[in-house]
């Protein structure tokens, strides 16, 4: 796996100018939906962000005589069964998911570099250990295993996330042992034993950059998953538990009871779901094409 | 050949006991389980009673035995009671198993019927408007989650028809068996079908890239033989991949739909098993996806090892 | 001549009540009813349960001694009818309940019933016996029971410490069947062997329960129908529109509410709706051991505090009754009149009075518009538990209190409330007959387990035994208001609202009861048939 030349690539594609503003623009032409998928992330970042200056309640303050009103002027979005007003929560809800779904994917990610680079570069019986813990992790879907987390940590923020990050390790894990395998054949690699440094430091300075690329691929394409699968967890009510806005789970609240009197209640923290994953698979479809053309397609 | 298999076998056989071990721990982490559970739904705590009830289940005894028992029994079949309805965890596990194969190999199905023509349209016109607007469907569709689509298609049943499907073993017409299987099983097989599209075209492109493909051209063959002929031939490789992976894929799907149409299968059994803390329950049934993924694994190794005799001498 | 126009005012009137006989029609044998149910069963036991869930689908199995008359919807000492006793006398001085026994009665499985029976099961309830129950919720029913003892094998006698009138009303209630000696409590609970009118097929947890008829059942001639299926779909709008579309023939009795009770007439004209009390009483339980309401001042200003019409006109839109621990009338037996309670502070009319003094107590205390105490209100989380919580919260800011919602998931809430792990909760209290015993003693007396309050009042306790004993009845009411009266003034457990549920059958079927005190009791189901 080749260290991408961008500034040849961008020549070889016909690129007139490689500096500044001419680059950003010509980016944003070849991968328009990538360049949307991101507009996308940034507004949900923002809407984390400003919760408390967009939301127009308070997510949690409950309003007994506005119950399951339709949405209004006054509540743009409707409120639910417990008067709560809908676009507050989802609002709000952009945090614990993104909460959730960056500190989870950040968290899977680091521990599975970490695994995969010592599996790929020390070899031997460590590699062994690791392949196997691997295979184990691997075995389970996704979901099960988050959902036997969490039901063996209870549930609890810190929880949900670590129980979302645990089968992340093993598939980041496999990538970056392959990539540090091949790497560790290289000449450069080599060259820098023969000259006396230390693994640590080779593993550190020359094999980790360069593993840089595929890592963040992974770990954009996971994003997507791992806010699916705390909505999933938090719908199943096993995940964020109550009072935290997650938009999983006031899909379970208004499944139960409002399916036929309060629609708004099923659509809009659906939509939320949908539209952050997109724009987080769209980015991460774009960003591929970018980093690592040889995954192109 | 023989020793691959057989490595591969012990190796699936390593797997599934750290799965044994590690849910077994997992489930016995927190503190509460199956007694405090009963109670409560009693609306009523004794304390002594709770205690009589600890060791009827045997829930005092220390964590490894309790594992040696489990084992034990697994290995003549006996996958111990349920807490909950005191009957063998088998008879209850085993009737819902074929209402989950039904729906997942409905939803297979689906996902294939749609996904790989789909893909090769997308993989064969790439670069075009269309490719463009399938890899947006495509990608919609993975972004969807399952159960809100269920949730839409009861909305959407409710106002056309002003009912919703309700889950009957024995169903009377074609009718009340379509809408009770088919429409669970396009909710889940919708995000199946875009991850094979999105895997069948990734992979058609990879064929056509390859060097045989530009020396059948440069044979002279047509263009249509070409795509469909060498290629698709080709790209059968992973689409049977796609199966392997799919299998993890759907178990996570199964799990919420059967919850938002209430079908007892067993993959909902699993989200009711944990919250009524029944172990027996749990681990078996996490023994059991287990089992499926890790050999679903191995099948299509074997199958890719079969046909391309490259992968054979490499691990 | 008088005697003849008597002879033909007699035939005329047997002509008439029989051809409003024959409009109504005979009833007709045969079908399955089918029912839908809001939840799945712990188990099949209704002794080891505390539930309605348990005692719709599994209360036609069983038989009890004695049973309150099933197409009488009022509860009461007069409604009382032989079951498996087929008559019963109290000693001279009143400590000894003995019960004739009905011969020629067969278990499901053939077995003969007996005496034996008798003892066994109430030896099991009282803990007296070698086989044991896992879980008994009403062992404290039989507190003043010392043993029961049989004189052959169709005579069995309940000897009591002292004078209980209530025990028949507590032996008369669905959550007293008789069970057989011969099953162990293991099987109960998965597979139960009754001598009632329905035999058990299958329990599929969270699918279905099945029963089926008893062609051998000791009343010749019933049940009427072949069996009845109970299919279990928690989601509430999956399950009415299945009920509206036909695919039931009833609804889960005594579950729907009233805004959905609207739907359901809309869409399903034709169907027969009751709507009765359910002698399930909201409460709001205080933890007076704790702070802040271990100040007597404030837990009396939250009692002032509520508006309890707006309660009942925002859930129930009006339908609903408003009075103390006893369910009020019409539907109840036991409740004080109207007067009486108005007395008490909070129940007055004038709800702007009310507050005012009620901030005043909490100025007293140190909190008013400057300083708000914040609290944390507990509550189960499902609707009829979460609705009224939202609304106490919103009224208890009228008076400087800030409450914030604690919602708990059901595994969680009783052990919550046991061991006094919140301020101040919102509590639904079901009561298995409309008699003061059950009620005062389950939720009042000290160290009863149900007592989630920690209420604890030797005097108060003392007045319950008096009603207790207490066997001329009108003297007992006089007791029961005085003791209601008391329980309310110390603020122990502020009730308020006994709600009303809607129950709903397709119009083909007939012979259905609900009971107006209880939702425990009326679920014999073996004069039910449908006219189809």
């Amino acid at each position: 796996m080749a260290v991408i030349n961008y500034d040849s690539e961008l020549r070889r594609a016909g690129a007139h100018s490689t500096h500044g503003w001419r680059k950003l623009t010509y980016l944003v032409q070849r991968h328009m939906l990538g360049a949307i998928g991101l507009v996308i992330m940034v507004l949900f970042v923002m809407a984390a962000l400003l919760a408390d200056f967009i939301g127009r309640y308070d997510p949690l303050s409950v309003d007994s005589l506005q119950r399951l009103a339709p949405p209004s002027a006054l509540h743009w979005l409707g409120t639910d069964s417990f008067g709560r007003d809908v676009w507050s929560r989802i609002i709000h809800g952009a945090r614990i998911s993104l909460a959730v779904g960056v500190g989870s994917t950040l968290l899977g990610s680091s521990i599975g570099v970490m695994v995969g680079l010592a599996s790929g570069y020390l070899s031997g019986w460590v590699d062994l250990v690791f392949q196997r813990i691997t295979d184990i992790l691997q075995a389970l879907p996704l979901l099960v295993l988050a959902l036997v987390m969490t039901a063996a940590l209870g549930p609890s923020l810190p929880n949900v996330i670590i129980a979302i990050a645990i089968p992340l390790i093993p598939t980041v894990a496999r990538v970056i042992r392959a990539n540090t395998l091949a790497l560790r054949e290289l000449p450069f690699v080599e060259a820098a034993k023969s000259v006396g440094m230390s693994e640590t430091r080779i593993a550190l300075r020359h094999v980790l950059p360069n593993t840089l690329a595929p890592l963040i691929v992974l770990a954009t394409a996971q994003l997507g998953s791992t806010i699916l699968t705390e909505a999933s967890l938090s719908f199943l009510g096993l995940g964020i538990p109550e009072p935290y806005p997650s938009w999983g789970r006031m899909l379970s609240e208004s499944a139960a009871e409002y399916v036929r009197t309060a629609p708004w209640l099923v659509i809009f923290p659906g939509v939320a779901i949908s539209l952050a994953v997109f724009g987080t698979n769209l980015f991460g479809d774009a960003l591929r094409d970018i980093l690592d053309p040889r995954q192109r397609g | 050949m023989f020793a691959y298999i057989v490595r591969r076998l012990i190796l699936m056989l390593v797997t599934l006991f750290g799965i044994s071990v590690i849910i077994f721990v997992l489930l016995r982490i927190v503190p509460g389980n199956i007694v405090d559970i009963l109670f409560d739904a009693a609306g009523f705590v004794d304390q002594a009673d709770k205690a009589n009830l600890e060791k009827e289940l045997g829930l005092d005894q220390p964590i490894f035995v309790q594992y040696l028992k489990w084992i034990g029994g697994l290995l003549h079949g006996d996958l111990g009671y349920s807490y909950v309805s005191e009957k063998p965890a088998l008879q209850e596990i085993l009737p819902r198993i074929p209402i989950t194969a039904r729906l997942a190999a409905l939803a297979l199905l689906f996902s294939a019927a749609i996904g790989i023509p789909l893909g090769v349209i997308s993989a064969v016109k790439q670069g075009t408007r269309l490719d463009y607007a399938l890899r947006v469907v495509s990608l919609s569709g993975l972004s969807l989650p399952s159960f809100w689509l269920g949730l839409l298609i009861l909305m959407a049943s409710v106002a056309m028809f002003g009912t919703m499907p309700i889950f009957n073993p024995n169903p009377r017409t074609w009718t009340e068996a379509f809408a009770i299987y088919c429409v669970p099983a396009m909710a889940v097989g919708f995000r199946s079908a875009a991850l094979v599209m999105r895997i069948t075209r990734s992979s058609m492109l990879e064929i056509l890239r390859q060097d045989y493909i530009r020396t059948a051209r440069a044979k002279g063959a047509s263009e249509s033989s070409v795509n469909y002929h060498h290629a698709l031939k080709n790209a059968v490789l992973p689409v049977i991949t796609i199966i392997g992976i799919e299998a993890a894929f759907l178990i996570g799907g199964l799990i919420v739909t059967e919850t938002v149409f209430n079908i007892p299968g067993v993959a909902r059994f699993l989200v009711e098993a944990i919250r009524w803390r029944d172990y027996p329950i749990v681990q078996n049934l996490v023994m059991l996806i287990a089992l499926v993924v890790v050999v679903t694994n191995f099948t299509v190794d074997m199958l890719y090892a079969a046909i391309d005799p490259r992968i054979r001498y490499t691990d | 001549m008088r005697s003849v126009r008597a002879l033909a005012a007699v035939a005329l009137s047997l002509l008439a009540a029989s051809s409003v006989a024959a409009l109504a029609g005979e009833p007709k044998n045969g079908g399955i009813l089918r029912v839908y149910h809001r939840d799945s069963p712990a188990s099949a036991s209704i002794h080891e349960e505390a539930t309605y869930s348990v005692n719709i689908p599994f209360m036609p199995i069983f038989n009890n001694l004695v049973i309150y008359k099933q197409d009488v919807p009022q509860n009461s000492m007069e409604s009382i009818v032989p079951d498996l006793a087929e008559s019963w006398a109290w000693s001279d001085d009143k400590k000894k309940l003995s019960f004739k026994l009905r011969q020629g009665v067969k278990w499901h499985d053939g077995k003969p019933f007996t005496s034996a029976d008798v003892k066994c099961t109430f030896d099991m309830l009282m803990g007296k016996s070698q086989q044991k129950f896992r879980k008994n919720p009403r062992k404290s029913w039989y507190d003043e029971v010392v043993d029961v003892t049989v004189n052959g094998d169709f005579e069995a006698s309940f000897n009591l410490k002292r004078p209980q009138p209530a025990l028949l009303a507590l032996l008369a209630s669905g959550y007293t069947p008789v069970y057989p000696c011969h099953v162990s409590p293991g099987d109960m609970r998965t597979k139960p062997t009754g001598t009632g009118p329905f035999k058990f097929v299958e329990f599929k947890a969270n699918e279905s329960i099945k029963i089926t008829r008893n062609p051998d059942y000791w009343k010749k001639g019933l049940p009427h129908l072949d069996g009845i299926e109970f299919t279990i779909i928690p989601n509430r709008s999956t399950a009415i529109l299945g009920f509206i579309s036909g695919q039931f023939d009833m609804t889960f009795p005594t579950e729907v509410s009233i805004p959905l009770l609207k739907d359901v007439q809309k869409q399903a004209p034709k169907a027969t709706c009751v709507v009765e009390p359910v002698n399930v009483s909201t409460n709001i339980i205080v933890n007076s051991s704790a702070p802040p309401f271990d100040n007597l001042d404030i837990r009396r200003a939250m009692a002032l505090a509520l508006d309890r019409k707006a309660f009942v006109s925002i859930l129930y839109e009006g339908q609903a009754d408003i009075g103390g621990t006893m369910l009020p009338a019409p539907g109840g037996l036991w409740a004080m009149p109207k007067e009486m309670l108005e007395t008490i502070p909070g129940y007055g009319p004038d709800i702007n009075a009310n507050r005012e003094e009620a901030r005043k107590l909490m100025a007293k205390a140190g909190y008013g518009p400057g300083k708000h105490l914040a609290v944390k209100v507990a509550t189960r989380n499902i609707p009829i538990y979460r609705d009224p919580a939202i609304i106490l919260i919103d009224q208890l800011k009228s008076i400087h209190i800030d409450g914030e919602l604690d919602v708990v998931e059901t595994a969680n809430w009783f052990s919550k409330v046991a061991r006094k792990d919140y301020t101040l909760g919102l509590n639904l209290t079901g009561n298995a007959v409309d008699d003061p015993d059950q009620s005062f003693y389950e939720n009042y007396s000290c160290g009863s387990e149900r007592n989630y309050t920690n209420y604890c009042n030797k005097d108060i306790e003392k007045l319950f035994d008096e009603q207790s004993a207490e066997t001329d009845v009108a003297k007992r009411k006089k007791l029961v208001w005085e003791i209601d009266k008391k329980l309310q003034e110390d603020v122990a457990r502020p009730i308020i609202y006994h709600g009303r549920m809607g129950s709903c059958w397709q119009p083909y079927v007939k012979g259905i009861t609900i009971m107006v005190n209880s939702s425990y009791n009326g679920y014999r189901y073996e004069d039910v048939w449908m006219d189809k």
